[in-house]
């Protein structure tokens, strides 16, 4: 009778211990999982904010640009046309998207709109005009300094995005993340080519052809 | 994030497969492109355009301008470009990796000179960007500093150069008098987690005496060589600043890409 007693004890024992043991962990993954997520977040308001930061830009730059006598039409509605198309793909700011293909819309009007602008930029060089207005000048330094800077935003949202999906996808931390609904974030994928230098074209009857086609 | 609960349930052969695993991977990343090493000073001729009497003078002229405003600022001259990638990603992973501006503040700026290819940038940190929006980066290097290394007169193009970019962004951020390195870097974040453990050691070591049991000298033996080995490690000597010159020490600042790139 007694031994049979302590037998019970000593197996309860053990598993509170392990409930014990199980409770840390789960309350330490938690912890961890919801700071991963968080700075997830915040590189992505990042994000956004550098590609907002480009979008402001573009009234000023289609105004300076018009000013120019018989600049090419064309070059000035796709930056147009591209900028409202963004505008038509606003994701919430303060989350990072959870849907693939949320992500990948987004980044297709943002790659549409940087085609657009480095074609612009290509054409202007044939305007001299433009090359000695010191408006246009300054624009073009804010918007190389901007595309740098999404570059760099998207690298470290990426970077985020990695730690964050590996505590998701590794143990101990997944047996949590998936009890408590943690799953992983979408990141940026290289744009079509451009793992290669830019080329600049002069010759500009073939370049429609070189932008990805983009649109259904 | 420690991994110590899940210790316990696994076997000592796996959670070894694991760690190196974990190594290899750790070292492949690293392996993608060494980075010039953190630079012991505020201004680095590595290309030697520059006189030492000038370089001394300009180092200082720096370091004064921290112990003023806390802005870090440094210069860093190259004969030829380092890197594969483009000059905007090398300099950016370089600026990360310096840890140039306070923490916080992210008042960093690097100058960047590549004598060979004619190349340069102004790279400020994230507090910075508002004295020095890429306008006024790409202002001071066409007006000021290209047209004196066009004449091959670098010391004028730098010293014009530094004295630009310090107009610039003197007024952002208040001194302390002294520069990071000077208050000995990394002595203010001394890691909580390490004194939490000697705290847990002491009190260990305290009970296992106080109920008198042998094993109290088996914890003791394990204390020992850990604290040893801190101290070996040395976080006392990040403020030295010997010959003669004011040392740098990043203060963990962070850039976000901003700044323009010019050429001469």
């Amino acid at each position: 009778m007694k031994k049979l007693g302590f037998g019970c004890g000593a197996i309860l024992l053990v598993l509170v211990f392990v409930a014990v043991v199980a409770a840390i962990a789960g309350v330490r993954s938690y912890n961890g999982l919801v700071g991963l997520q968080q700075n997830v977040d915040a590189k992505w308001a990042q994000v956004q904010n550098v590609y907002q930061r480009r979008a402001d830009l573009i009234p000023n730059l289609v105004q300076t640009v018009a000013g120019a006598a018989n600049f090419e039409k064309s070059t000035l509605i796709a930056v147009t046309n591209a900028r409202a198309s963004v505008g038509r793909v606003q994701l919430d700011p303060s989350k990072a998207p959870t849907d693939a293909a949320q992500l990948e819309q987004f980044q297709a009007a943002q790659g549409q709109l940087s085609n657009a602008l480095s074609r612009l930029l290509v054409v202007s060089e044939r305007y001299p005009e433009l090359r000695a207005n010191q408006n246009f000048l300054g624009l073009q330094a804010q918007l190389e300094g901007t595309e740098n800077r999404i570059s760099v935003e998207r690298g470290n949202f990426n970077e985020a995005v990695q730690s964050y999906n590996t505590a998701v996808r590794t143990f101990p931390t997944m047996l949590f993340a998936r009890m408590m609904g943690f799953q992983t974030r979408p990141f940026f994928n290289a744009q079509p080519g451009a793992e290669k230098a830019p080329s600049v074209s002069f010759d500009f009857g073939n370049s429609p052809a070189a932008t990805p086609a983009a649109t259904p | 994030m420690t991994v110590i609960p899940s210790a316990a349930e696994w076997s000592g052969g796996r959670l070894l497969l694991v760690v190196v695993a974990l190594w290899v991977s750790a070292i492949c990343a690293h392996a993608a492109e060494a980075l010039p090493p953190k630079p012991d000073r505020y201004f680095n001729d590595y290309a030697h355009v520059v006189s030492p009497n000038d370089a001394l003078r300009l180092n200082e002229r720096l370091a004064q301008f921290e112990r003023e405003t806390s802005n870090q600022f440094l210069v860093a001259i190259w004969q030829k470009f380092p890197s594969q990638s483009s000059l905007e990603d090398f300099t950016q992973r370089t600026f990360q990796s310096w840890t140039v501006g306070q923490k916080g503040r992210n008042n960093g700026v690097v100058l960047f000179v590549f004598v060979d290819d004619h190349k340069l940038r102004i790279q400020p940190g994230y507090g910075l960007e508002g004295a020095l929006p890429d306008i006024t980066c790409l202002d001071i290097i066409q007006n000021v500093i290209a047209p004196r290394f066009r004449e091959r007169d670098y010391t004028a193009g730098l010293t014009n150069g530094i004295e630009a970019i310090v107009a610039a962004t003197k007024g952002e951020y208040q001194g302390s008098g002294r520069t990071h390195a000077e208050t000995g870097g990394a002595t203010r974040h001394l890691p909580i987690g390490f004194i939490v453990f000697l705290v847990v050691v002491f009190l260990i070591i305290a009970t296992n005496r106080s109920s008198r049991r042998r094993r109290g000298y088996w914890f003791n033996g394990m204390g020992g060589p850990y604290i040893g080995g801190w101290g070996g490690g040395g976080w006392l000597s990040s403020g030295s600043s010997g010959g003669g010159f004011s040392g740098f020490s990043g203060g963990g600042g962070f850039s976000g890409g901003g700044g323009a790139s010019g050429s001469w």
